[in-house]
């Protein structure tokens, strides 16, 4: 089983962890540190540098050193535009449903200049590990929505990593603390970060993690409090302060922030504007408390959807940077009235936590199991602009709704359906995510068609659609339109225009990845064989099997990938029905075992 | 596969929620998707497939009123709790009134809190009928009783259920005005 590693991949900062001998530990980089900030410089002759070395050149080449980039994921320039005065970068115009920064005249989207911070974690990791990497859990505010966990994914396949999982962060981070020790409880899990924050409240019973409810705010964090010191200091120096001085207005003010979390008074020194102030903690208290304020909204409906009461959470976890700051401490122990743990560095719990998962994931850890859920309602739009929810917010996932469809005009063989993340009754005021078109409609008269349209939220958050219509059985083909994000198609291309790989490098990576899966697949095909249930199958699916298998294993032997993946597809089809099968009996005798031992134990 | 089989189950609406979160685990630790990263595809899809089942089945099944509207359409009834039943037509008339006042702002607070008892007593009268109805839908079950027995209950089911969901619209548009 090759490794699999654990990725934080934070607004501020990014780091790779990984379990050895059953315990997490945070791999760092060849500078010693394990935070890598999630910076990157590019220079004009095409290098590009990344964490601390590209950190240094904030200031005098802000045009060309991006961070924060996080908080553009999944997004389109209408959502960021409040930000964009403070940011420095150049913002191409082609930037409607995916944000695309231009740096040297090249255009880079959000997950393509993420996956420069992914390979930097992952040659930090090689280095240590003494091995290649290719197969990683990465972690997501528990906020994010559809398209920003695509993003992220997106951002993964860019950097030559599966991601296996999307892990959210405030789970992550409850399972490096190790709580299981305790068998039952309540949780909330505060993580306030650089540019996102999250409140998740579990349950937990003998190992399993429950997620009861979770809400944040995607655009809130470490960044809000600098950006608020920035506009005091511009407002302060008046018109003397141009933009060009934001980057060094910037740093000056996070390093008081910082400062601010162990003293009482901190300045702020700005020679080249020149400013300069003093701050005292009780100032800066009363600045940022409207911002810690915004936090307490979503932990109250986090408590209210979970049915619980403040004083009925056992454990307060402090996760994020952020939390360092002594009146976000002071606010989150008085809203739950006990003293939250702070006991591990917020930097590095949840990088710890998604190692965990990665663990659990190889096979290391069964005892421990972690049930997520969906932050947010999805929907479709029905007639008259008006949201209907089909997966409440807060399901558990994997989680799945079916709708049945028709058609409205005679011989009409298109169906469009719209679907919608959000809590709010119209259209308008939800996330749109993507549109689908069902085709191919057999023609009948209006009303007639009856297509079941199934909805599945997979355990990383993420919405699979299908659809197959009853009266034929026919499966309808289905053409998804993401409102934002990259299609399948143009993170394929991201991947080849990647510096990392040349072609020849790609195709032969492509072709010892299809083995792979070919011998997996190949593997449980004699499994299911082997299993009781084969002998239910009939005579024809049972050659179609065999002659699947037999394709698998030549084809196995060329240097195409694509015909090989062809192969593994219609042995997994041939064995579809088995599989089926094999599971229905299992679940079966599980409830039997259940009922015998419920006897036998009286 | 009905959810109630999913979970081993007769299709009777007094559950034990303790003995339902214990069986929602057990078919967690099998089927969840976590362990089953080496398998083959088909098998990954199918895990994901029975862990969305097996949690859709507990989400339904642990909230009561989810659990009497699923149990309805397996029977083919619909429960609708848009449109105002026959039996409600005049309090509700009332009441919507006053629910107008509270939008519109012109009711006192002595007069919303008045309101909100009233609602609240209705709803728990049909909370209660609701459960008694679901007692005897469990005794029918148990005998094996016939199928016009069952049909008869279903739609008094059917009806309360129509009966307390308008009601719970109500209360929750008092909430939000």
């Amino acid at each position: 089983m090759p490794k699999i590693v654990g990725i934080d991949l934070g607004t501020t900062n990014s780091l790779v962890a990984i379990v050895e001998d059953g315990t997490p530990r945070v791999i760092p980089g060849p500078d010693g540190s394990t935070l890598v900030p999630s910076v990157i410089y590019f220079d004009e002759a095409g290098q590009v540098l990344i964490g601390n070395p590209a950190k240094e050149k904030m200031v005098e080449n802000s045009k060309n050193t991006v961070f924060s980039i996080k908080r553009f994921m999944g997004k389109g320039i209408g959502d960021v535009r409040e930000d964009l005065p403070l940011l420095p970068f150049e913002v191409s115009p082609e930037s409607e449903h995916i944000i695309r920064l231009k740096i040297f005249g090249r255009d880079y989207t959000p997950p393509e200049l993420s996956a420069f911070v992914l390979r930097e974690l992952k040659r930090n990791a090689e280095a240590v590990l003494g091995e290649t990497i290719t197969n990683a859990v990465i972690t997501v505010p528990a906020y994010f929505n559809d398209a920003q966990r695509q993003a992220t994914k997106d951002a993964g396949r860019i950097a030559g990593l599966d991601v296996l999982r999307i892990v959210n962060e405030p789970t992550a981070a409850s399972l490096a603390y190790g709580l299981d020790k305790r068998k039952q409880g309540t949780i909330a899990v505060y993580d306030f970060g650089g540019g996102t924050f999250d409140i998740s409240i579990l349950k937990l019973s003998e190992g399993i993690f429950e997620v009861l409810s979770t809400s944040g705010d995607t655009h809130l964090g470490g960044d809000d409090i600098d950006e608020t010191l920035i506009r005091l200091v511009l407002k302060d120096a008046g018109a003397g302060a141009a933009s060009a001085s934001i980057p060094a207005i910037r740093k000056a003010v996070n390093k008081v922030k910082e400062d601010l979390s162990t003293t009482e008074i901190a300045e702020i020194d700005l020679p080249s504007l020149p400013y300069k102030r003093s701050l005292t903690r009780s100032e800066f208290n009363s600045l940022i408390d409207p911002i810690i304020e915004r936090t307490l909204k979503p932990c109250r409906q986090a408590l209210q959807d979970a049915g619980l009461k403040p004083n009925e959470i056992d454990e307060v976890v402090m996760v994020g940077g952020s939390t360092r700051i002594p009146l976000v401490r002071q606010r989150v122990q008085e809203l739950f009235g006990r003293v939250p743990h702070t006991e591990l560095n917020p930097d590095e719990v949840v990088a710890l936590g998604a190692a965990v998962q990665a663990d659990i994931l190889a096979g290391g850890k069964r005892d421990m199991l972690l049930l997520d859920v969906t932050p947010l309602s999805l929907g479709i739009e029905t007639m008259g602009g008006v949201m209907s929810k089909i997966i409440p917010r807060n399901s558990t996932i994997p989680a799945s709704a079916t709708e049945m469809f028709t058609t409205f005009i005679d011989g009409q063989t298109n169906v469009k359906i719209h679907v919608l993340q959000g809590e709010r009754e119209l259209v308008k005021d939800c996330r749109s995510l993507a549109q689908f078109d069902l085709k191919d409609i057999p023609a009948m008269v209006a009303g007639m068609a009856r297509i079941e349209v199934k909805f599945l939220i997979d355990a990383d958050g993420i919405l699979s659609v299908s659809a197959q219509e009853q009266r034929t059985g026919k499966y309808q083909s289905i053409e998804v339109k993401p409102t934002y994000g990259l299609t399948d198609e143009q993170v394929e291309q991201m991947i080849l225009e990647s510096f990392e790989y040349a072609e020849a490098d790609i195709e032969a990576r492509l072709v010892i990845e299809a083995r792979n899966e070919a011998e997996t697949v190949l593997n449980a095909t004699m499994k299911g064989i082997s299993d009781d249930e084969y002998a239910n199958l009939s005579e024809d699916e049972k050659a179609e099997i065999a002659a699947a298998a037999k394709n698998v294993r030549e084809t196995m032997k060329s240097n195409n990938h694509q015909a090989i993946r062809e192969a593994i597809e219609r042995l997994s089809n041939s064995t579809m029905h088995l599989a089926e099968l094999i599971m229905n009996s299992a679940i079966s005798r599980a409830l039997k075992d259940k009922r015998v031992r419920e006897i036998e134990n009286g | 596969m009905d959810y109630f089989e999913v979970f081993g189950l007769p299709r009777v609406l007094g559950l034990d929620l303790q003995a339902l979160e214990k069986t929602f685990h057990e078919l967690s630790r099998k089927y969840h998707p976590d362990y089953f990263s080496t398998a083959s595809a088909a098998e990954k899809t199918q895990a994901v497939r029975m862990t969305a089942m097996v949690n859709d089945a507990y989400r339904t099944l642990r909230q009561p009123v989810h659990r009497v509207e699923y149990l309805l359409s397996i029977y083919g009834f619909k429960s609708d709790g848009s449109k105002v039943p026959q039996s409600l037509l005049m309090e509700v008339f009332e009441i919507n009134e006053q629910l107008e006042e509270v939008k519109a702002g012109r009711a006192t607070i002595e007069e919303i809190d008045s309101l909100r008892v009233q609602i609240k007593e209705k709803r728990e009268k049909f909370d209660i009928e609701l459960q008694q109805a679901g007692v005897e839908w469990d005794e029918l079950i148990e005998k094996g009783a016939a199928d016009d027995k069952l049909k008869t209950q279903l739609a008094k089911l059917a009806e309360i259920l129509a009966e307390s969901s308008y009601i719970r619209n109500l209360e929750r548009d008092l909430e939000a005005a």
